[in-house]
């Protein structure tokens, strides 16, 4: 479970659709979702396969953040079933679809500003020598993950307070993959920050897609959802109204999606 | 072999740089804390005694081992203002139990810690189960716990602990004694495990940031519960110190060491927002508190000004931690019209 050498570098770079095992990591099917009177998901069916990163897009009030919640276990289904691996499961908590490797990475509220950056890639999942933390082990550990996401972190040992927002989103995207193996959902990853460091958390993306994690990302911006997706799925009005190809679509034809006016 | 050495030896003088800065508020406190006894040993005689020494640290003893359970909830960022009242019911309790009902000292206490243990899971409760702010609930505990230890007793004062019992508040092991003692080693255990294990790291994980705690997938309920249930434990502990050295019980001990234990946790740099403190700032902050009133009635002055004092204090206290944290500037702490 170590990280000691980034194993993407052996595996296909680039485009190696034909090397993956086909099969959905994650399945969702018929997923009906409404807050009192809003129908926030109306069947919504979906699926990420085996190293595949695909791109959720669509407007404010789509319904990306209710299907993404859903997908983690923040938020039940009214109606419909997720299956991960094959194997139908049920999300009480965050906690149940970690303990499956499904992570997520959402804005703003992934750190805890008071702790260590190398405590916060461990949080959660902190590592013990006879009950005492393995302080050590978490800061060589966490070191190495970052130099193999090739993430620039001053210190491990400093406080995640004195962080740039795209390096306090380099952390939080380590700590995901760290305990995220099957399935990474990272929630708008580029919008809060300028511009070079948007392209830097892309870096990022791009090298975990080396490593062969499944990944799902929600954005608004489709000049990144076009660099880095293998698969763009549209939502509307609650609705998954078209799932494409990067290679088969333009970035024209997705605007169309979500805002209606072809389908 | 060589390398790991060299290594290590290179980064001495910046884990020692990086403590300096780390600790600065605990090195302040201390700074603090020497110039008001050098002072005081110059301004009164008396200060520089052994017996008056001891009876600061007696002082803080008891106050102090509420305080270190306080810290640990404010790290968490919860707060429980029902540790005087939980202290007082556990001094009550143990008198009524051990004197008036003359079961043996042994049942006695561990009913009297087991009343911690229930009030500890009821503020923990409300708090985290009811989404009723803890400040409220543990307000409501403070009348509640207060009361049921007057009713239990009709507001009378119980005396007259047995020899054996009495040990808890009399006893020494060479010259210090007991209280001081448990009060150093809970501070001392508290603090490892907040350092050094797997609850401590979750526990200033919940109080810096608890949606992300949450969503990392540690189980914050657990968290502060635990950290509730500390709390009352250890001013259930301190309650029966009390008793002991009073050597009775009474609704009304240690009314008045919430201000105290507050004051202190606070001097000490636990955060008000959590995630951020340590039991030795608390055990500094009431060690400072404890020779200012000890000062201020050596030095002749009224003895109720003592509470002035340590609420001015608290208020301080505050305003520095802000100040520092550059929160706040302190030009902004004069009125509007005045800065004109």
């Amino acid at each position: 479970m170590t990280v000691s050498a980034p194993p993407g570098m052996s595996g296909p770079n680039g485009n190696g659709a034909l090397d993956r095992i086909p099969g959905p990591v994650m399945m969702a099917r018929g997923v009906h979702k409404s807050f009192g009177q809003v129908r926030a998901l109306i069947d919504a069916t979906f699926q990420v396969d085996e190293g595949e990163t695909v791109a959720i897009v669509g407007d404010n009030g789509a319904g990306k953040s209710t299907l993404v919640k859903i997908l983690t276990g923040a938020i039940q289904p009214d109606t419909g079933s997720l299956e991960l691996d094959g194997t139908e499961v049920s999300f009480r908590t965050t906690r149940d679809s970690l303990q499956l490797g499904v992570t997520a990475v959402y804005q703003n509220l992934a750190l805890a500003d008071n702790m260590t950056v190398a405590e916060n890639v461990f949080l959660g999942r902190v590592p013990t020598r006879w009950l005492r933390v393995d302080r050590r082990r978490m800061e060589k550990e966490s070191a190495e993950l970052l130099d193999s996401l090739a993430i620039n972190v001053p210190d491990v040992r400093a406080r995640t307070a004195l962080l740039s927002g795209g390096q306090r989103q380099a952390v939080a995207i380590a700590r995901a993959f760290r305990s995220g193996r099957r399935l990474m959902i990272l929630d708008e990853p580029t919008a809060a920050l300028g511009v070079q460091e948007g392209q830097k958390v892309l870096d990022i993306i791009e090298g975990l897609k080396g490593q062969r994690v499944s990944i799902i990302v929600v954005s608004h911006n489709l000049d990144h959802v076009f660099r880095v997706a293998d698969r763009i799925v549209v939502m509307r009005g609650g609705r998954i109204v078209g799932s494409r190809r990067k290679e088969e679509t333009t970035t024209a034809d997705i605007v169309h999606l979500i805002v209606g006016t072809r389908e | 072999m060589v390398d790991s050495n060299q290594a290590q030896a290179s980064e001495g003088p910046a884990r020692v740089r990086r403590g300096l800065i780390r600790y600065r508020q605990l090195w302040a406190l201390l700074i603090a804390v020497l110039l008001l006894w050098t002072y005081l040993s110059f301004a009164s005689p008396y200060f520089m005694t052994v017996q008056n020494l001891t009876n600061i640290a007696l002082q803080s003893s008891v106050v102090g081992i509420m305080a270190v359970g306080f810290t640990i909830l404010l790290i968490g960022g919860e707060i429980d203002l029902a540790i005087g009242s939980t202290q007082a019911l556990a001094g009550t309790m143990a008198a009524l139990l051990i004197i008036q009902r003359e079961l043996p000292i042994w049942a006695g206490v561990l009913i009297v810690l087991g009343m911690g243990l229930i009030v500890g899971n009821v503020n923990g409760y409300f708090s985290l189960f009811t989404k009723v702010p803890s400040f409220i609930v543990t307000l409501a505990m403070l009348g509640v716990l207060q009361g049921l230890a007057f009713v239990m007793t009709s507001g009378q004062t119980i005396g007259g602990f047995p020899e054996a019992f009495k040990v808890l508040g009399h006893g020494k092991v060479g010259v210090i004694p007991l209280p001081v003692i448990i009060f150093f080693s809970v501070t001392v255990v508290v603090q490892l495990v907040l350092s050094h294990t797997r609850y401590g790291v979750e526990l200033y994980a919940t109080g810096g940031n608890r949606e992300a705690a949450e969503l990392v997938g540690i189980s914050v309920r657990r968290v502060l519960m635990l950290a509730f249930i500390a709390s009352s434990m250890l001013c259930t502990l301190a309650g029966l110190v009390l008793s002991a050295r009073l050597n009775a019980g009474h609704g009304s001990f240690g009314s008045e060491s919430l201000l105290d234990a507050v004051a202190a946790v606070i001097i000490g740099g636990t955060s008000l927002n959590g995630g951020a403190g340590n039991t030795f700032g608390t055990l500094l902050g009431i060690i400072l508190i404890s020779t200012i009133k000890n000062g201020l009635i050596l030095l002749g002055v009224d003895p109720f000004w003592q509470q002035v004092a340590v609420g001015a204090l608290i208020l301080a206290a505050v305003l520095v931690d802000k100040t520092i944290k550059g929160e706040l500037a302190p030009g902004d702490l004069l009125p509007r019209l005045v800065r004109r």
